[in-house]
């Protein structure tokens, strides 16, 4: 076997991969993380819209809730705009227009990386995000939605 | 560590950037790739642009909270436990849209427009405004818009607009300033000058023309100072919040101030009415239901007193046989309720309004009713409208609204979105009116954010 044809074996071998991975990426779930200490365990559905649509602004406790999001193209930027549904411009101008009215300071924290979705979380301790549930790390707390965790049957954010 | 990781993801966009053109012309690339190529570029700019972003804002960050390195990243030490039961830090989220000059963030609108009408009489509320003219450009409203955070519940929002009014003269109005405190999702208070909120158009878009679908506003809904019916502007305190209702998503609003509103007549005649207003009350609620998200229904209640006190120039008009004069003060009720479903692409507008007014210690009143309804739906970046209005004001002499009169008819056309910061309008209008032709008029409009 001559150096093309192994040359031409890997470069196959490497798309079949990187097929098979994002079409298993594409089936995961998105889970919803917070701080560590933050003390909610559940969220429901509506309460989950509400907290990305900005409507719901703190927690039980009184905390001011900060939203870190990721960019646009990501699968958690993907479940957002479904959960709220809205298209990325129309997420744009609904932001803009939540500042303007007064009802928010700044359209969500955006950060391109899980990375730093992490750094945000601990530096931000009362913040949610989503993620991708493969990408989930330590110190991201995963909640649950309806009572029900990333992975099983009626898990509403994928 | 950061700032590393940071660093080589811009190295990699980099590295990308150079081989894939390379690669692209070696391999004499398709028009399909080329696309691509154009999207990579793009991504990679947005990356470098975020990643900009977040090493400023992780400068700040650094130097606001963090004396210590942030290198341990592996699990929460007990350090960074004492650090994380700490009382959180200010929530400073800042994209690059918004722009921030100390601590203030600020955002421009604006719009340019031309009309024409079918006539050549003025008709204020539609904007068309120069006599003599069918046709002719204007500016409208050019809006600044400052906000800054004092604490983590407190902060100062304001609304500076240069309006244009006759012979291209701009006034300046602080159309919004407000020391805001949001003790919670269930008690926020507002203290300055606001917009008052009868109805959802107020509240929702504002004054900025770059948020509205349409070119203009609804009759109903226009500011006093384009000859608007509401009083939209006050000085007071506004009270807003949550209540605790699960899944129904109530919500209320209580506003207590003084408005002093003069609206010029629709016409263009040059006279002015001064309402010279009392103190106002207008409380309401909505509600925003978990089973339909996108659904928002409301009502509310609004009560002041005004006066009919006509000025031209500046001086009293003369008074007619049979009209009360200025002194005369009559209770002004406005009642609204509206339906609005805002969600997947749609966009679906219905409000009612009955304006009520009543000669006090007389039997005389006036009942007013109006409402519009608008849906539109986005099609790519295209997004096709269909708005009729209906406004049926009494023309009786003694009626403070008397310049309105009967006046209802469709308006349709389509807002297109060049990108995320300019949008163009055309806006195609038929308004019938009692005693007068009907008015036919086209509207383009280039609205902007910057």
């Amino acid at each position: 076997m001559g150096v093309k044809s192994i040359t031409t074996l890997l470069l196959l071998g490497l798309a079949v991969l990187s097929l098979v991975s994002r079409g298993t990426a594409q089936a995961e779930d998105i889970a919803v993380v917070v701080s560590s200490n933050n003390p909610a365990t559940n969220l429901s559905p509506g309460d989950l819209r509400k907290i990305f649509a900005g409507e719901k602004r703190s927690w039980p406790g009184g905390q001011p809730i900060q939203l870190v999001t990721r960019g646009s193209g990501c699968p958690e930027r993907v479940a957002l705009l479904k959960l709220l549904g809205m298209s990325e411009g129309e997420y744009k101008m609904y932001w803009t227009a939540q500042v303007f009215r007064g009802e928010a300071d700044a359209e969500p924290l955006i950060v391109p990386s899980v990375g730093m979705q992490k750094e945000a979380l601990r530096l931000f301790p009362w913040a949610i995000s989503l993620v991708n549930v493969g990408d989930v790390k330590s110190g991201m707390k995963v909640i649950k939605i309806d009572g029900r965790m990333p992975g099983a049957s009626g898990y509403p954010l994928h | 560590m950061l700032k590393g990781g940071i660093r080589t993801r811009i190295d990699c966009a980099l590295l990308i950037l150079a081989l894939v053109p390379a690669s692209s012309r070696a391999q004499t690339a398709s028009p399909s790739d080329q696309e691509t190529i154009t999207q990579l570029v793009e991504q990679i700019k947005q990356l470098q642009q975020q990643d900009h972003d977040l090493l400023e804002r992780i400068k700040i960050l650094e130097s606001k909270q963090l004396p210590a390195s942030p290198a341990a990243e592996v699990g929460p030490s007990p350090s960074q436990s004492a650090e994380q039961t700490a009382p959180p830090p200010t929530p400073e989220a800042l994209p690059h849209e918004w722009h921030d000059v100390h601590g203030i963030r600020w955002r421009g609108f604006g719009e340019v427009d031309y009309q024409v009408l079918n006539q050549r009489k003025p008709e204020l509320g539609t904007g068309g405004f120069v006599p003599g003219s069918q046709g002719n450009f204007y500016t409208n409203e050019f809006g600044l818009f400052l906000t800054s955070r004092l604490t983590d519940k407190a902060s100062v929002l304001s609304e500076i607009i240069f309006e244009e009014g006759d012979a291209q003269s701009y006034s300046v109005d602080l159309r919004r300033m407000l020391l805001k405190y949001d003790w919670n999702d269930h008690l926020k208070f507002s203290f300055g000058r606001y917009q008052t909120n009868i109805g959802y158009y107020n509240w929702a878009f504002r004054s900025a023309a770059w948020l509205q679908t349409t070119a203009d506003r609804p009759l109903v809904m226009q500011y006093a100072s384009d000859g608007g019916l509401l009083p939209t502007q006050a000085i007071g305190v506004s009270v807003t919040g949550a209540i605790p209702s699960e899944k129904l998503g109530l919500n209320y609003i209580a506003e207590y101030g003084s408005s002093d509103t003069i609206r010029p007549e629709l016409n263009g005649s040059g006279q002015v009415t001064d309402e010279n207003n009392g103190n106002h009350v207008n409380a309401g609620f909505f509600l925003r239901p978990d089973a339909v998200p996108g659904l928002q229904i409301g009502a509310s209640y609004y009560h002041d007193q005004i006066s009919h006190n006509d000025l031209l120039s500046g001086a009293p008009t003369p008074l007619l046989p049979g009209v009360l004069g200025p002194s005369t003060r009559y209770g002004q009720t406005i009642v609204n309720a509206y339906v609005v479903y805002v969600a997947h692409g749609i966009e679906f507008l219905n409000e009612g309004f009955l304006i009520r007014q009543t000669v006090i210690g007389g039997s005389l009143h006036f009942d007013q009713p109006a409402f519009y309804s608008q849906f539109s739906k986005q099609l790519g970046r295209l997004r096709p409208f269909f708005r009729y209005q209906y406004v049926n004001a009494n023309s009786n002499s003694n009626a403070i609204l008397d310049d309105v009169g009967l006046r209802y008819g469709p308006s349709f056309g389509a807002r297109f979105d060049l990108n995320n910061y300019i949008a163009f309008k055309a806006q195609l209008d038929h308004t019938a009116r009692a005693g007068e032709p009907d008015l036919n008029g086209l509207q383009l409009q280039f609205a902007f954010t910057f």
